[in-house]
């Protein structure tokens, strides 16, 4: 293993420290590991969080037009109460709290039951669940799909309603239509290795590549030889928009890495997406690329495909500063 | 006359778990390895290390106050789902002894079964699922058994046991509803699930250690 660490013990405390130190608009809680925002306004708080590995995501988001407080958990690993509910209070200006949280049985029960704790106090918390990623099949029974990239589409949007004075039903509303219109698929090329672990989770063959593998390692929907960047596109769009109709319609793109792929290789991507995109006649609006949820050194991406109204536009073009995404 | 266990008498219990855990690392991350991401007993581990670090203050605590501490390092130091899980059974099972000294056979199956719904609850999870509950589940039926057929707690700590650990077995042959194995392509089928098998560890000491005290 290679990696610029210490110890695979203080990972997730090392990395939310210098980030605090390389942005001082941002709070570290000790022992906790919140970040949030050292300027509190009164407005309605947006906390997200989850297991660490996934930078820069979700500490990256906090800033104004974003999130109020992220918690990290473990590399990935679910933060527990304790943690969340220290997020809840520094998110928390009295007009209550919305946790984003990721569709994992872990980070569910974690989550709710910092909720629960946080109404025994007298704070109001409601959440929402972003469930993307379409390689999963959605189901009620099961866990059903995770929640990947589009999850930086929904702070963008809860944040930006938030931000505008929104009370919190109008806030989990708007977080629950861009959920409503999210889809993402990814692809990996190689495997991640978790600093405690040392090695990769599993190997893939020189010239092999799967698809629809999860932000964690999880297996994927089929592994199959390297393709070209066009192919590539038009097998990840193919599934996205079988499962949600785009079709005429305007969408904001977000072409995310997976922490070991160069930019070069999502711009490339990023071409073929629009082509085929224009070919459908669905409208790009606004193009994000770059390294947004990552997987630590995963190399791969994702596209996620956010339907926009009216709306969603307004909040997604609203102002932003964070440390890993600006809208000016 | 049956057992009686103060809350000294769970710290001992909870030493010999943990000792159990420990001595299963290898195994116990091989199953993990196989569905999962490798990480459960690690975990569970360092959550019992950690109580083992508490038990000063938690043997001279009433069993209310000793449980809802074992909840809250368990839920705080595991974390994932496995510490969310536990610190919800230990909070729920510390609702029963309220105002209790001792843990007798009617308690100790009381507390059972307040773990057994608590983790349910939190994890929207049901027996069949391929979780730790399909252990402890038939384990508090057996319990509930033994008691309706005023069997000897000789004879109940014997079943029980057995219950817990035939249930942890059964997990092989099913299909994964929660947590990770469930993206797995056959849903984890063949494999026994690692957070059952720890639930085993932990109700089979506790059986043997109630075993002791008769």
């Amino acid at each position: 293993m290679k990696k610029i660490i210490n110890h695979p013990n203080s990972v997730v405390t090392e990395l939310l420290i210098g980030m605090a130190k390389a942005h001082p608009d941002l709070k570290y809680t000790d022992e906790l590991e919140v970040i949030s925002r050292k300027v509190k306004s009164k407005k309605v708080g947006i906390v997200s969080g989850g297991g660490s590995g996934h930078e820069p995501a979700h500490a990256g988001y906090v800033g104004k037009g974003m999130l109020d407080a992220a918690v990290a958990g473990n590399v990935f690993s679910s933060p527990s109460p304790d943690r969340i509910i220290k997020g809840i209070e520094e998110a928390n200006s009295g007009e209550g709290v919305l946790l984003v949280i990721k569709n994992y049985s872990g980070d569910i029960m974690n989550f709710e039951m910092a909720k629960d704790m946080a109404e025994m106090d007298d704070i109001r918390v409601e959440s929402v669940v972003v469930k993307d990623d379409v390689a999963v099949p959605d189901s009620t029974y099961s866990t059903g799909r995770r929640g990947i990239a589009g999850t930086v589409f929904v702070h963008k949007i809860a944040g930006a309603k938030a931000e505008a004075g929104a009370n919190l039903d109008q806030v989990k509303a708007a977080a629950e239509k861009a959920i409503a219109n999210i889809r993402s698929m990814g692809m990996a090329m190689n495997s991640c290795t978790l600093p405690a672990v040392g090695k990769p989770g599993f190997v893939l063959g020189e010239n092999e590549i799967e698809i629809g593998m999860g932000i964690h390692g999880e297996p994927g929907v089929e592994r199959t030889s390297v393709k070209t960047a066009a192919e590539t596109a038009d097998i990840l769009l193919s599934k996205v928009l079988a499962d949600y109709d785009y079709s005429g319609s305007e969408v904001a793109v977000l072409i995310n890495g997976l922490g070991a792929t160069p930019l070069m290789e999502l711009y490339i991507l990023n071409n073929e997406v629009e082509k085929i995109l224009t070919e459908k006649n669905i409208k790009v609006y606004k193009t994000f690329v770059g390294n947004y949820m990552t997987s630590l050194d995963m190399s791969g991406c994702s596209v996620t495909l956010m339907k926009l109204d009216e709306e969603l536009k307004e909040l997604l073009d609203a102002p932003c500063d964070t440390p890993a995404l600006k809208v000016l | 006359m049956g057992f009686r266990l103060s809350s000294k008498d769970y710290v001992e219990y909870i030493k010999l778990a943990a000792a159990k855990i420990h001595e299963n690392g290898d195994y116990v991350t091989a199953l993990d390895a196989a569905t999962g991401d490798g990480d459960h007993w690690s975990n569970i581990n360092i959550g019992f290390e950690k109580l083992i670090e508490a038990i000063p203050v938690m043997e001279t605590m009433s069993l209310f106050d000793e449980f809802k501490k074992i909840g809250m390092i368990m839920m705080s130091v595991i974390g994932g789902s496995s510490g969310v899980l536990y610190g919800s059974a230990y909070m729920g099972a510390a609702k029963v002894l309220k105002d209790k000294d001792v843990i007798e056979n009617q308690d100790m199956c009381n507390i059972m079964e307040a773990m057994l719904n608590a983790i349910m609850q939190r994890g929207n999870a049901k027996p069949g699922f391929k979780t730790m509950i399909d252990c402890l589940y038939p384990a508090v039926e057996c319990y509930k058994d033994c008691i309706t057929k005023a069997l000897s707690e000789n004879e109940t700590v014997v079943l029980v046991k057995k219950a817990a650990v035939e249930g942890a077995q059964s997990t092989a042959a099913m299909e994964a509803i929660r947590g990770r194995a469930c993206y797995q392509a056959n849903k984890g089928v063949g494999h026994l699930d690692p957070g059952a098998i720890t639930m085993a560890y932990q109700i089979e000491t506790l059986m043997d250690y109630i075993a002791t005290k008769l």
